[in-house]
């Protein structure tokens, strides 16, 4: 049984298709969930964060229906670590003071392991020196750390992170990297993100979306596999590549198309073989009836 | 889970929690300002109305508390209320409920109970120390429970305050909603009682949040007592407040289970026969003074 299952979900927001019937299961490891805007990966997060319910499909996570009962619902919330893709602070509390709210709220009852356990994830943000001060008073990547130290209270099972590194800086990236793959190895972790490096420095696996539907679903060496011979270096761009830029040495990055005259073959990123993967949908936001 | 059938570990919480919300409100500048207020203006009426009668309509002042810090808070607490909604998807899917998260709020309900028993104690300190006209001295005419359940009605409206402010932020999502509910109150307060102060049926005055009890002077130098049972209207009056508290976590869906509403309607009827007993029971009719001489308009 995985921690995440999911058959045949669909969503709807009014007229406009979120999600359309997408079978899809999670076990321990860390996910990535790359998409276009549009595609459906925050609706999906959210369905899995238990903050939505599905129009229609079956989802069970850690073994149970949120959606049976209030018991089966606070059973998955009380294993449960969410970041949502913006999320917006008491103007008055601090970063302790927030995260002890949300301790509670996640029944860290006993005051001086609640107060450890505020301690030990301000420190795994990087936050620790900064816990006495107003979270209005930080700057955007310091609060995006403050929540992902929310949704890391208590060690959850399941993790669902969307946009984490978004303001993040480089150092800050690869300390979050540190925390979520030693999270990784205990619990299952599914996190969204526009950043296809992360994902390929991160992730065991990754599934892409467009307009509501998975279009890949694999490892990400597997996804990077697909785009090995259609990657170049040039010395001008495609005429018909499907995105080709010039780099810092001079010469052109073609993806896709023809290969220019003289080009040579290159390594391909996990970013060529999503924009490849993709097609021109990568550059189009989605809104699919 | 009923939200209001919590296992021992989840009344720890809840204790955890509205310690949290207690002291946030504790803290929070709009109830510190109106404290702050209620206590110099206090001050002020000591220092500067005094003469040699002694303090002046005791059995009014409670009203200074009220008005300063009660109101403060209902624009506090529901400040307070609404701060936490902006982290609302991350604290939505923990498990405690939004209905857990209320009834938590009511806490916020203490800081301004705690001011407002000290302004009260303060007020009859005073009043002991500086002394009273005898014409204004009620404790000498009325039952002491009589007089204790005017002055304590400061203390249970800066409670109802916080409590109204729960209520608020939890319903009304536009903003100045906290400021358009404090006028509101005070027309409400005014227009509901107004007309029949002078009136046979001054006691049906009783069902406005803040009800009055003494004129302050007469243009004849009198005061005037108003008609009805203090004590009851003030069970009433918490009975309101436990009402705020309910409507406030009535906005959870997940609460609504059949005992939840059992207590809600159980609630209302209290608060309904308290009305009835405040205006139906006590003093029936006004009462006036004998006439201060120095007190009389020219």
């Amino acid at each position: 049984m995985s921690a995440v299952e999911l058959a045949g979900v669909g969503k709807r927001y009014g007229r406009v298709r979120a999600l359309a019937d997408v079978d899809l299961a999670f076990d321990c490891g860390v996910t990535g969930l790359l998409g276009p805007n549009g595609a459906g990966k925050t609706t999906l997060l959210r369905i899995v964060a238990t903050s939505i319910a599905a129009d229609s499909g079956e989802v069970r996570l850690l073994g149970r229906d949120p959606h049976r009962s209030q018991a089966d619902v606070t059973a998955v919330r009380r294993e449960l670590g969410y970041l949502p893709q913006e999320l917006g602070y008491p103007s008055d509390m601090t970063a302790f003071g927030f995260l002890e709210y949300v301790a509670v709220l996640k029944e860290w009852n006993d005051r001086e392991r609640r107060s450890q356990e505020v301690r030990r994830v301000l420190e795994a943000v990087g936050l620790a020196d900064q816990a006495t001060v107003r979270i209005s008073r930080l700057s955007g990547g310091q609060r995006r750390r403050v929540g992902l130290a929310q949704a890391l209270l208590g060690d959850p099972r399941l993790v669902v992170l969307d946009e984490p590194t978004t303001g993040l800086d480089p150092a800050q990236r690869a300390d979050l990297r540190r925390t979520l793959s030693a999270l990784g190895r205990r619990s299952t972790v599914l996190l969204s993100t526009h950043q296809t490096e992360d994902v390929a420095a991160l992730c065991e696996r990754v599934v892409v979306l467009a307009g509501g539907t998975v279009r890949f679903d694999g490892a990400v060496t597997d996804l990077v596999a697909t785009a090995v011979g259609r990657v170049w270096l040039a010395n001008e761009p495609g005429e018909d590549a499907l995105v080709s830029w010039r780099t810092g040495t001079g010469r052109h990055h073609v993806v896709g198309g023809t290969p220019p005259v003289g080009a040579d073959p290159a390594e391909p990123t996990l970013e060529d073989a999503y924009l490849l993967m993709l097609g021109h949908d990568a550059h189009r936001v989605h809104s699919p009836s | 889970m009923s939200s209001l059938s919590l296992p021992a570990s989840g009344l720890a919480g809840h204790r955890a929690m509205a310690l949290i919300e207690a002291r946030r409100m504790a803290r929070h500048p709009v109830f510190l300002l109106g404290a702050g207020l209620g206590f110099v203006v206090l001050g002020l009426y000591v220092v500067l109305v005094d003469d040699a009668t002694g303090l002046v309509v005791v059995l009014s002042l409670p009203l200074l508390g009220a008005f300063y810090i009660g109101l403060a808070s209902v624009i506090a607490a529901a400040l307070l209320t609404r701060s936490t909604e902006v982290a609302v998807e991350a604290v939505a899917t923990a498990p405690g409920t939004e209905a857990r998260r209320t009834l938590a709020l009511a806490a916020t309900g203490i800081p301004p109970l705690v001011a407002g028993l000290v302004y009260t104690l303060a007020l009859v300190v005073l009043a002991k120390v500086i002394g009273v006209a005898p014409q204004e001295w009620w404790f000498g005419t009325l039952p002491d429970w009589q007089v204790w359940s005017i002055v304590l009605q400061c203390p249970v409206a800066c409670l109802d305050g916080a409590l109204l402010g729960v209520l608020a932020g939890r319903w009304l999502r536009f903003r100045g909603a906290s400021g358009v509910l404090v006028v509101a109150l005070i027309v409400v307060t005014l227009l509901g009682q107004a007309p029949l102060l002078d009136t046979a049926s001054s006691e049906w005055r009783l069902w406005v949040p803040w009800a009055l009890w003494h004129t302050g002077d007469n243009p004849d130098g009198t005061q005037t007592l108003i008609a009805g049972n203090p004590a009851a209207y003030l069970g009433y009056l918490l009975a309101l407040g436990a009402l705020a508290v309910l409507g406030a976590m009535w906005h959870d869906r997940t609460a609504r289970t059949p005992r939840f509403r059992a207590i809600v309607g159980a609630v209302t009827v209290a608060a309904v026969a308290l009305f009835v007993i405040a205006a139906t029971t006590g003093a029936r009719d006004n009462r006036d003074s004998d006439p201060i001489p120095s007190r009389v308009s020219s």
